[in-house]
């Protein structure tokens, strides 16, 4: 996808929709806000000294963390993470196959969590750090998950496999001593329709035995 | 999904000031004005957008409001948490393991590992019905303002059996049906500031008002989810049965809060998920519990007593005995559990 | 199908191959083979490559995110298509005008069913076609972004007039009901070969009856096999509507340029796609390329181009520009195909000590708006009886159309026939296996039941006996599928300068493991490692393969691959002889070595001995040959049986009918299995999409407003990681002296059993039996009589 126009972009600078204001509207640290309490949670009832920037519906900036580096995308607030990522990015590991959040095979990881990418927005995750399967083998190193997929032919068609992936390399981050109901807890949301789920359930077993040593 | 603006809002008081609608009333008045709805984690309202059913102009995002996301306990004041907290944060919540069993465990079975980390509680319990005639943009139904009820004259074997007369549809969080059993309360916020509701009174039946779920006003929001503390006397368990074990929406699901003195019952709430258009409690059946010691015979007695009523429709009968004999055994988990 | 091959080779050799079952009955037996294939491959546990598990040649792309599938594809400028889908299950469109999708911006294309040349902007009813299907595309758009896309799909202004409609197969086959066609419609190839076929009555919605197969037609005499019988079973059974759920969604990518067509395209048949384009838009097969690097998933539903790839066709060559159109999921789940359902009347006959004495079948099905509803092949082939029928309807109704779907009829007709197989084991008294021993004829179903029995502990108690709520119960059934092959395949095998190696074929990888069992047998051939192979395959630019499908690929592309790879190293053999004067039959290849046995000195590494030929690429061309002698059928359809036995262990929770599969003993042979740990695979999820097919999955109808209205993967139930039983594989290498590899594929028999066994353990726990899938707690409740 192409960025959008110097007008457009003009257009939203006129809107007071900066990318600088954006991005600052996004880490939320505004100076002038009041936390007030209520029982014993307490938000902020206060208003900033500016009021909250408006995006939309055009193309704005995001800027995230991806695979460990800052990017910058222009995409409409419509846009989902996933094809941020898939149409924006060219990171077509990441699928979409259900697009509601049935299958999971659009999972990356949002600060270290597993979530599906095709239910976020992209414009939600400014400023936060995202992980996809192109990231979790960085610099020719694979993952140990990943090794274990391909010695135990944890993959067939593929198509689900980067999910799989995704759902089983952060258990073993959070768990690096799971049993098979763990495994299976953690891929309960990943479809597979080629049947590959007996190798993924073995493939990360040992995969965790092989990281423990 | 409709080209939409997006704001994130910095504070309650700043997005109930942008809002002007719930998500139901901007599906009802889709066509005549724009829709400022707030969204939270976005699971449901994304599906909503994406077929079609809601068009907002704005989205107000919540998820940036600092403050919204504790959770606490306190021997006292009991579980109090925000309406960002997510179905994962409850689920891995030590004190909500420790002392609300049931609601562990509802968070424990709901959706997928990956739409519990995005999911929010807010959102949990302003989430619309999962009904397939509801979720399909071909089919006007009375949720959506329309006069046709398909799931009446349809397909409906994942339906309601409890007053199914105006919308079978069941409501579609697993949790609220802990929460019920736990006398949750709601806190809303709105342009008058807050008012604490109970969660029997915050859901409203498809005959109170079939387009809308909850009592949440156009400009309102969930600050704060309340529930009682527990005591040493309190015992809880959930159940809940799907048609699989790994992510499925409910067929039929249990709660059960006991206070028990040794092996007699002092009090007990049973809520029902997923049989009606509300989380239902049994009250009938509570009161068989109340003051006896709780045997299996008492256990299906109160279960038998509990499904008295059910209207089932044409493929859901097999519901009242699913309900029936879950609730026997919820029943006993809780009275096990010790 | 003419079998190119079918000239008798010239010049003939005899090859004793070995033949039966190691540990069982190997032996050798001699064939007459065409004098250039190669020489007779040794059983497997003799072999270094073959046989072994080898990792999957392209698992590290899938692993890493790299694999590029045809929905992932970019091209500059490319646009995406969208469809306009019909909202009614039967309707005249009475005026379409799609003008303001036309201007809309973005917008560079639209085109209407059936009128994809006119550019106009609107069209009256008496053009349009009858719309018989809710969900039925109707017009499609091609724009910047899907986005733009759906948007002006829905600035086009259609009038529809809404028709009568039936949607229930019980319902469109009662006189009087909305027919789906008024004529008789022609029969297009039922994929799968089963139901209908072109000569049969059509009458009201019904189609048929076909009293035959390709296994043949009715036998004997059914009043006297009846008569002979000492017990009669007959039971009526009934199965659902599954859909595929490809997890990529049906579509390709048309780039159409004025000398050449290009399309991606995620599709089980390279060359079928071709095909098709190039006679739908009347362009040499020549000019039109066809590539399939990686396809998420097709299970028999993904020949040819489909009307979304004809659609993105004409729209790349009306907008000059590239466009991608894969279907959206709820246009997937309702118009790529589905597995009809069934309603079969079975009926068996048998003396005392089992002997079959008469079966009878006579079954309804409906494919949708399609054909290939059969169900018969099981009833009329699995085991020995003398007196066998069958009548098979096709029904049409106002639903999507049916496609093949892994082991077409089998799966159906395997859940009847293996129920009632086991009703009559129980009314003979007798035990199921032993039932089977008498009446199966087939050798190695024979071996698989005895080792997959002995593996799984097979013993039986009564039905229903377990105290308690939760009740555990076992159960087998059989699969059979014939062992096709199709002759029409080539690969290419080129040696380069430098060492490295090619095998270049049009064949596609669908997710079974084809690259890699093709590096395989190279590697064998030229005593190399399968790494050491680059497979580039799923291209029409290299040699013409067939489609996926049939559980032939392994059958036929295999031979192929071996003989071209043979073909190359005896050229390369005679250039190494003549560099060093030796004989080149004194050449062997092997660890990555060249050397002559006839003289110790001449041994070097494959690279370096690379370095002696004369040009800079050897290469050679081959097909799969005819069967060896004695099989040749000049026909596609080859000889011989899979067989399977599969073993399964349930457990009943009889208060909630929660029925959870809990173990699966699969006992499966394929010839020569060439990749054990790929047909493990293979096997699992054929088992998987029993499960699946048995308790969970089932297209539900809305017979108001005629929707398939659980489109969703959320309520189109299929089995996830907590739905998956211990699975324990047997594989029992079968040699059968076929061809050159003597491999067979497996994903077809894998997926026959399942479903039965699971209901033939559910009685066994529970002592009712359930006549009808999938088994939910709704029908386990009411079998049981609770409610």
């Amino acid at each position: 996808m192409k960025n959008p126009s110097e007008e457009q972009r003009s257009m939203q600078e006129e809107k007071g929709v900066s990318r600088r204001a954006f991005l600052r509207g996004a880490g939320l640290t505004t100076a002038g806000t009041v936390a007030l309490s209520t029982g014993l949670l307490s938000f902020k009832l206060e208003s900033p000294v500016k009021p909250p920037a408006v995006l939309g519906p055009g193309e704005v900036a995001v800027r995230f963390v991806l695979n460990g580096q800052e990017r910058e995308i222009w995409v409409e607030p419509r846009t989902t993470l996933a094809q941020a990522l898939r149409e924006h990015l060219s990171l077509t590991g990441t699928k979409v196959v259900c697009d509601r959040g049935s299958c999971s095979a659009c999972t990356v990881w949002l600060d270290g969590k597993p979530v599906n990418s095709c239910m976020a927005l992209a414009v939600d995750v400014a400023g936060r750090e995202i992980t996809t399967v192109e990231g979790l083998s960085q610099s020719g190193t694979l993952h140990p998950v990943q090794e274990a997929f391909i010695e135990h032919d944890a993959t067939m068609c593929g198509f689900c496999t980067p999910g799989m992936v995704m759902s089983c390399a952060a258990l073993l981050n959070r768990n690096p001593n799971p049993s098979l109901e763990d495994v299976k807890s953690a891929t309960s949301g990943n479809l597979c329709r080629c049947g590959t789920y007996p190798k993924v359930f073995e493939a990360t077993l040992a995969a965790a035995k092989k990281m423990k040593k | 999904m409709n080209r939409f603006e997006y704001v994130q809002a910095p504070s309650v008081k700043e997005a109930i000031d942008m809002m002007n609608s719930t998500v139901p009333e901007a599906l009802i008045k889709k066509a005549t004005s724009p829709a400022y709805v707030v969204k939270a984690g976005g699971t449901d309202l994304l599906d909503l957008i994406k077929e079609g059913l809601v068009e907002p102009a704005r989205l107000i995002d919540l998820s940036k409001i600092p403050g919204l996301d504790k959770l606490t306990y306190d021997n006292k004041a009991g579980l109090q948490f925000g309406p960002l907290v997510t179905i994962a944060g409850l689920e891995n919540s030590e004190e909500v393991k420790k002392n609300y069993r049931a609601l562990h465990e509802s968070a424990a079975h709901a959706a997928t590992p990956q739409l519990r980390n995005m999911a929010t509680m807010g959102g949990n319990l302003m989430q619309r019905p999962r009904c397939w005639y509801f979720r399909s943009s071909e089919h006007k139904c009375r949720k959506k303002g329309g006069f046709t009820c398909y799931a009446q004259i349809g397909q409906n074997q994942y339906h309601g059996i409890f007053n199914t007369n105006v919308c079978p549809c069941v409501h579609p969080s697993s949790l609220a049906t802990a929460l019920l059993a736990f006398d949750g309360q709601v806190e809303l916020t709105g342009p008058q500031g807050r008012r604490i509701v109970p969660l029997s009174e915050f859901f409203l039946s498809s005959e109170e008002n079939v387009t809308q779920e909850t009592v949440a006003e156009s400009k309102e929001i969930i600050t704060n989810i309340i529930l009682p503390p527990v005591d040493a006397s309190t015992r809880s368990a959930f159940v809940k049965m799907g048609q699989r074990e790994s992510y499925d929406w409910s067929i039929a699901d249990v709660a059960v809060v006991l206070k028990m003195d040794g092996k007699r019952c002092r009090d007990a709430r049973i809520v029902f998920g997923a049989a009606s258009s509300v989380p239902l409690r049994r009250e009938d059946a509570e009161a068989l519990l109340k003051g006896k010691p709780v045997t299996e015979k008492l256990a299906m007695e109160a279960a038998t007593k509990a499904v008295e009523g059910a209207t089932p429709l044409k493929h859901n009968g097999y519901k009242v005995k699913l309900f029936e004999n879950l609730t026997k055994r919820v029943i006993m988990q809780a009275v096990a559990v010790g | 199908m003419a079998n190119p091959n079918n000239k008798k080779a010239l010049e003939t050799q005899k090859l004793k191959l070995p033949f039966g079952i190691p540990g069982h009955n190997l032996t050798e037996i001699e064939r007459e083979a065409a004098a250039d294939e190669p020489p007779a491959l040794p059983i497997n546990e003799k072999l270094s490559v073959v046989g072994q598990r080898v990792k999957r040649v392209d698992a590290l792309q899938k692993v890493t995110g790299a694999a590029k599938y045809t929905a992932d594809i970019q091209l500059p400028g490319m646009l995406y298509g969208w469809f306009l889908h019909s909202p009614y299950p039967h309707a005249r469109i009475k005026s379409l005008d799609v003008s303001a999708a036309r201007k809309y911006p973005g917008v560079f294309g639209v085109i209407v069913q059936g009128h994809e040349a006119e550019q106009k902007d609107s069209f009256g009813g008496n053009e349009l076609p009858l719309l018989r299907y809710a969900g039925q595309p109707v017009a499609a758009v091609a724009a910047e972004s899907v986005a733009i896309a759906k948007e002006a799909v829905r600035l086009i202004r259609a009038e529809y007039e809404p028709m009568p409609f039936v949607v229930q197969l019980d319902e469109a086959r009662k006189p009087g009901a909305p027919l789906v066609y008024e004529e008789t419609i022609e029969d297009k190839g039922n994929a799968g070969d089963v139901g209908v076929k072109a000569a049969d009555e059509q009458k009201g919605n019904l189609r048929g009856p076909t009293t035959r197969s390709f296994a043949g037609g009715p036998r004997g005499d059914m009043e006297k096999g009846f008569a002979e019988a000492d017990v009669i079973v007959e039971q009526e059974y009934r199965t659902q509507v599954q859909t595929h759920c490809c997890l990529e969604t049906h579509g390709l990518l048309a780039d159409w340029k004025q000398d050449m067509l290009t399309v991606y395209a995620s599709t089980q048949s390279t060359k079928d796609v071709r095909d098709e384009l190039a006679e739908l838009f009347a362009l040499p097969t020549s000019k039109v390329r066809v590539i399939t690097e990686f396809m998420g998933g097709g299970f028999g539903s993904k020949f040819g181009p489909g009307y979304m790839g004809v659609a993105a066709t004409w729209l790349s060559k009306l907008s000059g520009r590239p466009v991608k159109l894969m279907l959206g999921r709820e246009a997937e789940q309702i118009s790529a195909g589905n597995r009809p359902n069934s309603h079969q009347f079975l009926k068996v006959g048998a003396k005392k000590d089992g002997t079959l004495t008469a079966v009878s079948l006579l079954s309804y099905g409906t494919a949708g708006i399609g054909l290939g509803a059969g169900v018969g092949r099981v009833a009329q082939d699995m085991y020995v009886c003398p007196n066998f029928k069958m009548e098979q309807y096709d029904v049409f109704t106002h639903a999507g159309p049916g496609a093949a779907f892994r082991a077409p009829g089998n799966v159906q007709g395997a859940f009847a026939m293996e129920s009632l197989i086991d009703e009559l084991a129980e009314k003979l008294d007798m035990d199921p296996l032993a039932l089977r021993d008498k009446i199966d004829a087939s050798e190695i179903r024979g071996v698989q039941r005895k080792q997959g029995a002995e593996k799984f502990g097979w013993k039986r108690k009564k039905a229903g006996s377990d105290p308690g709520p939760v009740k555990r119960g076992i159960g087998v059934a059989q699969a059979t599928w014939p062992r096709f092959v199709e002759m029409d395949s080539s690969v290419m095998v080129r040696i380069n300068k430098g060492g490295s190696v090619e095998v270049m074929s049009g064949v596609q990888d669908i997710g079974t493991g084809t690259k890699t069992i093709l590096a395989q047998v190279v590697a064998e051939e030229l005593g190399l490692k399968a790494e050491d192979i680059t497979v580039k395959i799923g291209d029409t630019t290299y040699p013409d393969a067939l489609g996926s499908g049939g559980s032939m690929t392994a059958e036929a592309i295999t031979p192929a691959g071996r003989n071209a790879a043979y073909q190359a190293r005896l050229k390369f053999a005679s250039h190494l002889a003549a560099a060093w004067g030796v004989d080149a039959e004194t050449i062997e290849m092997k660890n990555g070595e060249v050397l002559s046995s006839s003289d110790a000195s001449k041994k070097m590494t494959f690279a370096e001995a690379t370095k002696h030929m004369p040009t800079s690429q050897v290469l050679a061309t081959a097909s799969r040959s005819a069967n060896y002698n004695g099989f040749e059928s000049g026909q596609w359809l080859g000889h011989g049986r899979l067989g399977a036995v599969q073993f399964a262990e349930v457990s009943v929770d009889t208060e909630t009918g929660f029925v959870k599969v809990e173990r699966v003993v699969a006992a499966h042979s394929c010839g020569r299995p060439i990749n054990p740990m790929q047909v493990e695979s293979q096997i699992n999820g054929g088992v998987i999409m029993g499960v699946g097919y048995a308790l969970y999955e089932d297209r539900i109808m809305d017979l108001n407003t005629g929707h398939h209205i659980n489109t969703g993967l959320d309520t189109y139930k299929l089995p996830h990681a907590r739905e998956i039983p211990q699975i324990e594989t047997h594989i029992i290498e079968h040699y059968d002296a076929h061809s050159s590899t003597d491999a067979s594929g497996i994903g077809e028999p894998a997926n026959i059993a399942t479903a039965a066994a699971i209901a033939n353990a559910v009685y066994n726990a529970i002592g009712v039996r359930i006549y009808e899938l999938p088994i939910t707690p709704q029908k386990v409740l009411a079998a049981l009589g609770s409610i």
